[in-house]
């Protein structure tokens, strides 16, 4: 049973998305940022669960104890990058102490594993043929059932330390739509090619994989942790993609995920990279009140706030670059700013997309603390 | 002759190859052919400027580009027109990122310039030798993750030791890099993109 604490900062998760929230709500995201901080040789975090969610639930508790953290954008369960991300983007994952130095970020190598002809196979065939293929490619298999047991046997374990700690998650459900996988298996520039030159077989592709993508994303989201889930938004960002490609490749796919979530009573969120400006206006697609933008600091949030007014909330974006290397004022304006020209309703305040490897930890507990004072 | 530069401009790929292989045929000079997409590659980097047109827009004249220039190479023998000059390219110690390197790339490579490209997660020694080595007045560096900033600095450092900050105005560019990573890193410049790239680089010359 929680207790009093987690329950209220649950309810405000959920008063923020209907707008109803008396204040902005903190919320924390920073997948590595923790090791240094705690003095975790990020070769140890980034491999053993263990260590990963005792040394992440431990640096929250350390800004908690000193400003509010009122929530966490996804849950915590250690799950290893090099066996999670994979699945999303169909790329291998260097990881520190195996590929790369003992303290460098883990980080997404595109080998192009899918061809051409794949997108004949995945639409005569079906997806599953070929990502049984490539995925041994892709990761250890016995490493990732490791993994898998390690989740079964310890997953519920896990979410208790938060749940105890009053750290209730927005997000414990992710989804990669069809156009970010088969980008990443591509690899960018293949794809994009693809884009223009066929296609029609790259939209009866995606329609193959829809079904299986709601099915998965919906297994993976787990309402005793946090009833929502990502809608990835990485490859087909606004900024990126021309109208034609998004329109009918990327806002598709995005569009049913997030509505499939909402239908079944879950949150949709929208996790954005890079600038989604051009394409703001398509977010009140969705249901209103039922879902967040989730952006990393190049979306205009003034704009946003302008078009989207109280339909969707909005969850971001203390820039990446001010979180490592800006000072705890430069932190506190930024934020201070932003809740000043858009408002306190609607509104989670939180690293954008990730706070990286080498924040500050003064600026993390700045970045909060601005916003808890937020008058 | 047939307008190039316009087909590349508005990425129509298979009328464009059709075009060039058209005008080698009738004995059109390949310098020439070169210059025309060269415009229509300038005419790209406009509309993405004007938000117009996106990266995958860049990419996709950059692939025709790129196919091109394979088409001429065998007739051009050595003449490919004056160069704006050389600039030494690639993504810092650490980090293996390459998809905005490439693109920076041909972006330089078909607005005029000599790209030397150093590949990803290059040592600060691998800038300094090809500076060296060609004696290019612009180094331009990548970086996707706030982790390398070091990076560039150790790099911009090794430039310094190696007596050629003098000579050499560095660039960065890639998601994380703003302003503020200029200050810290002791860089000149920042790219907010691939296009401003070379409208940066041009001014360095």
């Amino acid at each position: 049973m929680a207790n009093q604490l987690y329950q209220d900062r649950a309810q405000k998760i959920k008063d923020t998305i209907n707008f109803e929230n008396k204040s902005v709500t903190t919320c924390y995201m920073g997948q590595a940022a923790p090791a240094a901080h705690m003095g975790v040789k990020m070769k140890d975090f980034a491999m053993n669960p263990v260590i990963n969610v005792k040394t992440t639930l431990d640096y929250i508790k350390e800004i908690d104890a000193i400003t509010s953290v009122d929530c966490l954008n996804m849950s915590v369960n250690g799950m290893r990058s090099d066996h999670g991300l994979p699945m999303a983007w169909l790329s291998k994952i260097k990881m520190p102490g195996r590929e790369l130095p003992d303290d460098s970020l883990w980080q997404v190598e595109e080998t192009g594993v899918l061809n051409q002809e794949d997108y004949d196979i995945i639409i005569e065939q079906g997806y599953d043929v070929v990502f049984n293929r490539v995925l041994p490619q892709l990761l250890d298999l016995n490493e990732l059932q490791e993994s898998v047991d390690y989740q079964q046997q310890n997953g519920q374990k896990n979410a208790q330390l938060f749940v105890d700690a009053n750290l209730p998650a927005v997000n414990s459900g992710f989804a990669s739509p069809p156009f970010e996988v088969l980008c990443g298996g591509r690899s960018m520039s293949k794809f994009f090619m693809d884009c223009y030159k066929i296609p029609d077989k790259i939209e009866k592709a995606i329609e193959v994989m829809l079904p299986g993508s709601v099915q998965g994303m919906l297994g993976s989201v787990n309402t005793n942790i946090g009833n929502g889930s990502w809608v990835g938004g990485w490859r087909g960002a606004s900024a990126l993609v021309s109208p034609k490609i998004w329109n009918r490749l990327v806002w598709p796919g995005m569009k049913a995920l997030a509505q499939a979530l909402i239908d079944n009573d879950h949150i949709a969120t929208f996790h954005l990279d890079q600038n989604w400006d051009r394409d703001i206006e398509r977010f009140l697609e969705m249901p209103a009140q039922k879902s967040i933008i989730n952006t990393d600091g190049m979306t205009d949030l003034r704009k946003a706030r302008k078009i989207l007014g109280e339909h969707t909330a909005i969850m971001g974006d203390v820039p990446a670059p001010l979180l490592a290397t800006g000072t705890t004022q430069e932190v506190k304006d930024y934020v201070n700013c932003l809740i000043d020209d858009i408002g306190p309703k609607g509104l989670f305040i939180a690293p954008g997309c990730d706070a990286p490897a080498n924040s500050k930890f003064e600026n993390m507990v700045a970045m909060f603390e601005a916003a808890n004072n937020w008058k | 002759m047939v307008k190039l530069g316009e087909m590349l401009a508005n990425l129509e790929m298979d009328e464009l190859m059709e075009a060039v292989q058209k005008e080698l045929d009738q004995g059109t000079d390949p310098v020439e052919i070169l210059k025309d997409c060269e415009a229509g590659m300038v005419a790209v980097g406009e509309k993405f400027s004007a938000g117009d047109y996106f990266v995958s827009d860049l990419m996709m004249s950059g692939e025709m580009f790129k196919e091109v220039g394979e088409m001429l190479e065998p007739h051009l023998a050595g003449k490919t027109g004056e160069s704006l000059g050389k600039v030494v390219l690639g993504t810092v110690e650490g980090d293996i990122h390459d998809i905005g390197k490439d693109l920076v790339y041909i972006m330089l490579k078909s607005g005029g310039f000599d790209v030397i490209d150093v590949g990803v997660d290059a040592k600060p020694e691998a800038f300094v030798d090809a500076l060296k080595e060609s004696g290019a007045p612009v180094l331009a560096l990548s970086c996707l993750l706030t982790t390398c900033y070091d990076s560039i600095l150790n790099t911009v450092k090794a430039v310094e030791a190696a007596g050629l900050r003098d000579q050499v105005k560095i660039i960065i560019g890639g998601g994380p890099t703003d302003e503020s990573v200029v200050t810290y890193t002791g860089a000149d410049a920042v790219g907010d993109d691939a296009q401003s790239a070379v409208r940066i680089c041009k001014e360095m010359m």
